[in-house]
């Protein structure tokens, strides 16, 4: 995943590139995923996160559709 | 898994701000290779050293993060978010446009929302080309 300055950026990076689009999140976006996501890694009782809790994640922050889907 | 020796390097990674040999945390080789199978973390290729304990780089990356109580890298952008999201503190990420060069700032309030200096777009894709991290499910 990358940071770009702009979508404009992202568009000619893509084309540039000759890659397909994937998604594009805000900043603000990927500080509620990172969280969601990261926010347990130094608990001491971290246990590894199954699909389905990965998945209620990115469910919860309402990234749906194929791109976001797991399996 | 073996959690308690996971757990065991992530803090060592976290209070030494670089990433452990096996007997500094009380393992082995094979111990190192057996969390890499069950990808609870990254080795080198063909080695015991490690690469990777997400969202830690234990490598220069181009994604570095700032915090109170070190400087990080991530393996991708998403990952220098989550440095912050896991350590609990505040943080600041530099990192530069992949299309133009143009350095980016994020401040990141942890737990709360990112504020940004240039409004950059994160961007994300499936696959493994170009500069881009692997997809959510390697995760």
């Amino acid at each position: 995943m990358n940071l770009f300055r702009s979508e404009e950026h992202v568009a000619r990076w893509l084309e540039t590139n000759g890659y397909e689009a994937g998604a594009t999140l805000s900043t603000e976006g990927i500080c509620d995923l990172a969280q969601a996501w990261w926010g347990d890694r130094l608990d001491p009782n971290w246990q590894p996160h199954t699909l389905e809790q990965n998945q209620a994640i990115l469910d919860g922050l309402g990234l749906t559709g194929e791109f976001w889907r797991l399996a | 898994m073996d959690v308690d020796l996971r757990n065991r390097i992530y803090a060592w990674f976290v209070e030494h701000g670089e990433a452990p040999a096996p007997e500094e945390v009380g393992a082995d080789e094979a111990a190192f290779q057996r969390l890499h199978d069950e990808h609870a973390l990254v080795l080198e290729p063909d080695s015991t050293e490690i690469r990777m304990l997400n969202p830690f780089s234990a490598v220069a990356t181009p994604y570095r993060v700032e915090t109170d109580g070190g400087s990080w890298y991530g393996n991708c952008v998403w990952d220098a978010f989550g440095i912050p999201a896991a350590l609990g503190v505040d943080g600041h990420i530099s990192t530069n446009c992949p299309y133009c060069g143009t350095p980016l700032e994020v401040d990141v309030v942890s737990g709360g929302r990112g504020r940004t200096t240039s409004s950059p777009t994160s961007w994300c894709r499936h696959g493994t080309g170009g500069t881009t991290s692997a997809s959510p499910e390697a995760r």
